[in-house]
């Protein structure tokens, strides 16, 4: 690190010159010599030096005149003056001039060295000074190059930041939190934690944080329901901000914001609560009527007894079918579905499902008709899902229907839709219970239909069905007249 | 010889209606029946039962719970007796511990379904008995 200094002497003695170039030589120093002025500005113009030794009074150009034009170049270089008689104001007048020093010929080189000495001495503490400014400039610009780089992290992230000191003042936020909270008005570092929170369900967990048994965990979580502005449910994780000596300087909570996925734990806890509820009904009803015959404790008819069995086995069986809708509901549910769609023409899947359930049309009296194209545009579909809707759809049809009534299947190409309508004379759906249709287990309650078993989920898979297909499912209804569903799949784009 | 008690069920599902209609009159109780809360009031306006028995999950949402309030808040009929049963005790969180849940939920005892049809004569009787002496 240590380049040898370079001295520059000019002075138009030539014993002057070459006895400071020898005294300073012998002490590692790189020694240039100059006659006069000009000489040696322009040694001064091509080559650094770090010190100047120059004669006041030499012809053409004085050394102060000199001092003047070198101080344009470099003000750093260390300027001595060599005076020819040590007068008070010859020297006085260097020093305004921007001189370091004098020495006063004629000189030893004892005192030659100590002001040259000096004025090294000098040079390098500036050139320290100097390259340690540079160097902190350097790392503030690292450092500000970083904090901004923080700065644009954390303002941009969606959790929201709030960190507190020892004495509960605000020292950093972000605008996620700003406006989770609502204080963007009030956001100011310094501000007490109780002017910034004003949900107290809130400032009390933070403030928990701040308690000397806090420490002992390194982050608690901690769900918080906020009211105001509006109702959320925020997740709050808390860890104490340590110095090396593990002396604790403040708080920093992250605040995330979970009333979505609190929503869907809710209605996923609320369908459990449901099915728990429609699997066991007809559990209790089997072994309800089961442990009766068993005990006798309906009595001795035989009749009241044998219809006991008949309905713990019509429970049994609706039970199977119950576990066998949930099972595919849950399918449908899933993202993972495979389904096989294929090009097809439903007429083929509406005649064969007809042509099953004609039976139990039969017994019941119904007339059962078929309208269908020869051919209909094809359609981007599941086959063995379009079987179970239209399934699902005529057995209804049947099962609702009054003794000798009618049911009829249509289907028609219109526009790029092909729309199929199952339509039935049964005993209908009143106005209030028809938007629950399609709700999951939802069954209407008509003294008509008190014993027809079912699922309660077979218009909620149709449904999901249908619209896993991109078509659309509507009914209509008029009680005790007869109900019509209406169902309506894009045609295959070629 | 006295009267017999009349019991009303209050529950959506057929089959337990008709069998603990069965076993219940096989037991010398009067039997009257609903399968919403709607007739179940009109059931006690009319007839006046001695004995509620009510399920909480009526009609898929808990409308019992309407039921028993509904009762229990009118002075002619908050003496009657309710029986409160539900298939769902664990996930809806009700604990029915009358220390908890008595003072808000008002009903006179509670059980959890399925409960065999025996086992209702047993609490029916014991909840009449209670009922008595209360006064």
């Amino acid at each position: 690190m240590d380049q040898a200094m370079r001295i520059l002497v000019v002075d138009d003695e030539r014993g002057i010159r070459e006895g400071c170039r020898r005294i300073l030589s012998a002490e590692g120093l790189v020694v240039e010599v100059a006659e006069h002025g000009r000489e040696g500005l322009e040694k001064l113009r091509s080559l650094p030096f770090d010190l100047l030794l120059v004669d006041l009074m030499m012809p053409v150009m004085g050394g102060i005149e000199m001092m003047e034009n070198v101080r344009t170049y470099d003000p750093e270089i260390i300027l001595i003056v060599i005076t020819g008689f040590a007068t008070v104001e010859s020297a006085v007048d260097a020093m305004k001039h921007g001189a370091y020093d004098y020495v006063s010929k004629p000189f030893t080189p004892d005192q030659l060295l100590a002001v040259v000495n000096r004025g090294l001495e000098t040079r390098r503490l500036r050139l320290q000074a100097k390259r340690l400014t540079e160097e902190r400039d350097q790392k503030l610009l690292e450092v500000a190059n970083e904090t901004s780089k923080l700065h644009t992290i954390v303002n941009s992230l969606a959790e929201g930041i709030l960190v507190f000191n020892q004495e509960r003042q605000l020292v950093l936020w972000n605008p996620a939190v700003a406006r989770m909270l609502n204080f963007a008005g009030l956001s100011k570092a310094g501000r007490d934690m109780g002017e910034i929170i004003h949900q107290r369900e809130l400032l009390d967990v933070i403030s928990k944080a701040f308690s000397p048994d806090a420490a002992r965990y390194t982050v608690q979580t901690e769900e918080v329901e906020l009211r105001s502005p509006e109702p959320r449910t925020i997740m709050v994780s808390l860890s104490s901000v340590k110095d090396e000596s593990g002396r604790e300087l403040g708080v920093v909570s992250l605040l995330r914001d979970i009333t979505a996925s609190k929503e869907i734990d809710q209605i996923k806890s609320r369908f459990v609560t449901m099915v728990a509820h429609e699997l066991r009904t007809p559990l209790a009803a089997i072994e309800g009527y089961l442990s009766a015959y068993l005990s006798g404790a309906a009595g001795t008819d035989p009749i009241v007894n044998r219809n006991m069995l008949e309905r713990a086995k019509a429970r049994s069986h609706s039970l199977l079918e119950m576990v066998g809708d949930l099972l595919h509901l849950v399918k449908l549910q899933s993202a993972r579905v495979v389904r096989k769609k294929e090009p097809l023409d439903v007429t083929a899947v509406i005649r064969e499902t007809v042509e099953l359930l004609k039976g139990q049309g039969d017994e019941k009296g119904l007339r059962i008709r078929v309208s269908l194209p020869k051919s209909l545009p094809l359609v981007e579909a599941d086959r063995s899902e379009m079987e179970h809707l239209f399934t699902n759809l005529v057995s209804n049809a049947i099962k609702y229907n009054e003794k000798n009534g009618n049911v009829s299947v249509t289907a028609r190409a219109r526009d790029h839709f092909i729309v199929i309508k199952v339509a039935d004379t049964g005993i209908g759906v009143d106005q209030e219970s028809l938007p629950h249709l399609f709700e999951e287990f939802y069954r209407v309650h008509d003294p008509k239909t008190r014993y027809t078993t079912g699922t309660g989920l077979g218009l909620s898979i149709a449904k999901k069905i249908v619209e896993s297909h991109f078509g659309s499912i509507g009914v209509e209804s008029e009680k005790g007249k007869g109900t019509t569903f209406t169902v309506k799949f894009p045609v295959k784009q070629r | 010889m006295e009267r017999k008690k009349k019991i009303l069920l209050v529950d959506d599902d057929v089959d337990f209606v008709d069998l603990n209609k069965a076993v219940l009159k096989n037991h010398g109780f009067e039997v009257l029946v609903a399968f919403s809360g709607k007739e179940g009031l009109d059931k006690v306006k009319f007839e006046e039962p001695d004995l509620i028995v009510l399920d909480l999950m009526l009609e898929r949402h808990d409308t019992g719970f309407g039921f028993a309030q509904a009762l229990k808040g009118d002075p002619r009929y908050s003496k009657i007796p309710i029986l409160l049963l539900t298939a769902v005790a664990e996930t809806t969180g009700y604990d029915f511990s009358q220390e908890i849940d008595g003072y808000w939920m008002k009903t006179d005892d509670y059980a959890s379904k399925p409960l065999i049809p025996e086992e209702l004569v047993k609490r029916i009787t014991a909840l009449l008995a209670r009922a008595k002496e209360k006064g």
